[in-house]
């Protein structure tokens, strides 16, 4: 009997201890290919950190036509990175977006326009084709252009082109300047024997235009429960550690990305300067969201109209406060 | 009444006795409980003869009923979903009567429209009530009344991108038809040719459009002219099978006519062949206007001064301006069918000799 009671128990303890190991699940969509750009996550899901906090995360890569809103409010993923730009769009559209963490601290965005097109400053622009990329990365060049006073309309002041993810525009002639990432198209255009010395370069940072790049979004209606709080607040604590240590061992950070890629895409060369690159931006130890730089995105996004008007609740600091 | 019929009569009936039942207890609006006992009369059908026209009036105050009480809750009750099942039950009923009063010439033939605008009607009429009914998010689905909406505040945008995205068309369309044209003559001529060149249309039709289109703008540069290029490459291929086809399409008989008339080559190809050869090119013609429309508006995906139906889809679709997207692609489908509906009008006029034309049977 008492051996009988013991094996009752014993069997007891088995089956919680099972439910506390239990993970929670998430799901992250990434708002590109799977690159360097996403590295903190990538490594952090590599090197096990994710799991240390008890969670199973899926990490789904995008790419073009991917959009990560629309991913989020079909149900396709729990929390996505995105632009804070595309993120108060479709909040303003009826997706209840939050944003819980912002990384990227800086913005990676640059214009930049070979010498010989003989544009030295925003005064040049009149007149010239300026390429920008859609899908939510307009919203920083038009703000820029409004803020200038320079219609782009039909027949304005600047003509825009819609531009491929490459530097295609720019060594076709087709455009006089071209919308790069430091760590991403700058590489390319590196490599195609551009530099500062052959190039004009307007980094929307240092001039001031930037608006806030790569951020974790959740459903709002999710918020509400304290389990998923708590398992956010793990993730965004992996995630940070995750980019801390992609800091620190960059090489080690590109081939895990390299190793990551299922489509064989990425390549090592290009994926290492792209690590680098994107430490610069990212604060390992403060996901915190910067209020002067939120109040400067969504102040530009109501004067280019992208949102009707400045939301409420679009973001929370529960999760980066707990962090502290 | 046919089996089918009797079926759906005795189904639709019953919902709406059952919307009836559920709904009186839930809070139905007046309008829809009218619905209910209409719906539930019919089945004075089985004793008594009642006019289809009935159905459709039944059908159609249904659709207003339910439009009308859509506001009435945040999620909507079971016995909402099934006055939907009832009205469409009804609608379906009215137009098979119709149908089969109009085959067995009980009604006027001119009477046969109501049933394509009656069933495009119901489409539209279930979207509006499922999307606003069970709270679909917009930027999956939105409701067709929001896209008229859009559509009617976003004219000058879709005037401006219909203007060019349809200087590639037809530009496109032009060059490639007639290019598609002369190389089919060409084969006609001489048979080394058609050895040669038939296989490489064969290629050059393979080729994807996701492929071809940025290779294009690099060529041509990303104005309209890199678009136009896309359809050309796009409808060269069935314009030169078909006209290839129907060059063959005269019999022996008549070409051993003009033979005995002394007719050179260009007499025979002018004033038979190629008349024979019509129908044929019409159909190519029709296939082309609707890849031409396809071609630019996918070409456009890939690199596009800000302007363009397929620039607008791609970009609002980023910016989730989905009832946008939705008028853009209304806007494309109108215009599609326009461009069919001329080149057939064509068709009718120059191949009036035709027996399809003429209403017989070949």
């Amino acid at each position: 009997m008492k051996k009988f009671v013991m094996a009752l128990a014993a069997g007891a303890m088995a089956l919680t201890a099972t439910a506390a190991m239990a993970q929670d699940k998430l799901t992250l969509q990434l708002k590109w290919v799977t690159q360097a750009q996403f590295a903190g996550y990538l490594v952090a899901k590599a090197k096990g950190f994710y799991t240390e906090e008890n969670l199973d995360v899926t990490i789904l890569p995008g790419g073009p036509n991917v959009a990560p809103e629309q991913v989020i409010a079909g149900g396709g993923a729990d929390i996505i990175v995105d632009w804070m730009g595309g993120a108060a769009a479709a909040r303003d559209k009826g997706v209840p977006l939050v944003n819980i963490a912002q990384p990227f601290k800086r913005s990676g965005l640059m214009l930049i326009c070979p010498k010989e097109n003989n544009i030295n400053s925003v005064a040049d622009f009149k007149g010239k084709t300026l390429g920008v990329w859609f899908f939510g990365n307009e919203y920083p060049f038009f703000a820029w252009m409004n803020k200038e006073g320079l219609s782009t309309a039909e027949g304005g002041d600047v003509k825009v082109l819609q531009q491929s993810f490459d530097i295609q525009p720019m060594i076709q002639k087709q455009a006089d300047c071209i919308s790069v990432m430091t760590y991403n198209e700058y590489g390319q255009a590196l490599d195609a024997g551009y530099g500062p010395d052959n190039l004009t370069i307007f980094n929307y940072t240092e001039m001031g235009n930037d608006l806030l790049e790569d951020g974790l979004y959740v459903m709002e209606p999710t918020l509400q429960d304290p389990a998923r709080v708590d398992a956010y607040t793990r993730f965004v604590k992996a995630s940070m550690k995750g980019w801390g240590y992609a800091l620190e061992n960059p090489d080690e950070a590109a081939q895990i990305v390299v190793d990551s890629d299922d489509t064989g895409a990425a390549e090592l060369a290009h994926q290492r300067y792209m690590v680098g690159e994107v430490t610069k931006l990212v604060d390992p130890n403060d996901p915190a969201l910067d209020m002067a730089a939120y109040e400067r995105t969504i102040k530009a996004l109501v004067d280019q109209k992208i949102i009707s008007k400045a939301p409420e609740g679009a973001y929370t600091t529960v999760i980066t406060d707990a962090l502290k | 009444m046919s089996r089918l019929q009797r079926i759906l009569a005795v189904a639709a009936a019953l919902v709406s006795a059952l919307t009836l039942l559920l709904g009186l207890a839930g809070g139905i609006s007046v309008p829809l409980v009218i619905f209910g006992v209409a719906g539930l009369l019919t089945v004075a059908r089985f004793f008594t003869p009642v006019s289809l026209w009935i159905d459709g009036a039944v059908a159609a105050f249904g659709a207003w009923a339910l439009l009308d009480g859509l506001e009435l809750f945040d999620v909507e009750p079971l016995w909402f979903w099934l006055a939907l099942v009832a009205c469409w039950l009804f609608a379906w009923l009215f137009v098979e009567r119709l149908a089969r009063a109009i085959r067995a010439k009980a009604m006027p033939d001119a009477l046969g429209i109501v049933i394509p605008v009656v069933f495009g009607l119901s489409l539209l009429f279930a979207w509006e009530v499922v999307t606003r009914g069970a709270n679909v998010p917009q930027v999956l689905l939105p409701a067709p009344s929001m896209i008229w909406e859009r559509l009617t505040a976003s004219v000058p945008t879709l005037t401006a991108d219909f203007v060019q995205t349809f200087k590639a068309v037809l530009a496109g369309f032009a060059l490639g038809c007639s290019a598609g044209f002369v190389v089919a003559i060409l084969v006609d001529r001489s048979p080394f040719l058609k050895r040669g060149l038939l296989p490489i249309g064969n290629f050059v039709s393979a080729l994807p459009i996701i492929g071809i289109a940025p290779i294009m703008v690099m060529w041509f540069g990303f104005d309209w002219p890199s678009k136009a290029a896309v359809v050309v490459a796009m409808t060269f291929f069935p314009m030169l099978v078909n006209t290839v086809a129907g060059l063959n399409a005269s019999s022996s008989i008549e070409r051993d006519l003009m033979r005995t008339y002394a007719a050179s080559y260009w007499e025979t190809l002018f004033k038979l062949r190629l008349p024979a050869a019509a129908p044929f090119i019409f159909n190519a013609l029709k296939i082309n206007s609707t890849l031409a429309l396809i071609g630019a508006i996918v070409a456009e995906f890939f690199g596009t001064p800000i302007v363009g139906m397929g620039f607008r889809i791609s970009t609002e679709v980023g910016k989730l301006n989905i009832d946008l997207v939705w008028a853009e692609i209304a806007v494309a489908a109108v215009a599609g069918s326009a461009f069919y509906g001329v080149i057939a009008l064509i068709e009718r006029a120059v191949t009036f000799w035709h027996p399809s034309i003429r209403g017989g049977r070949t």
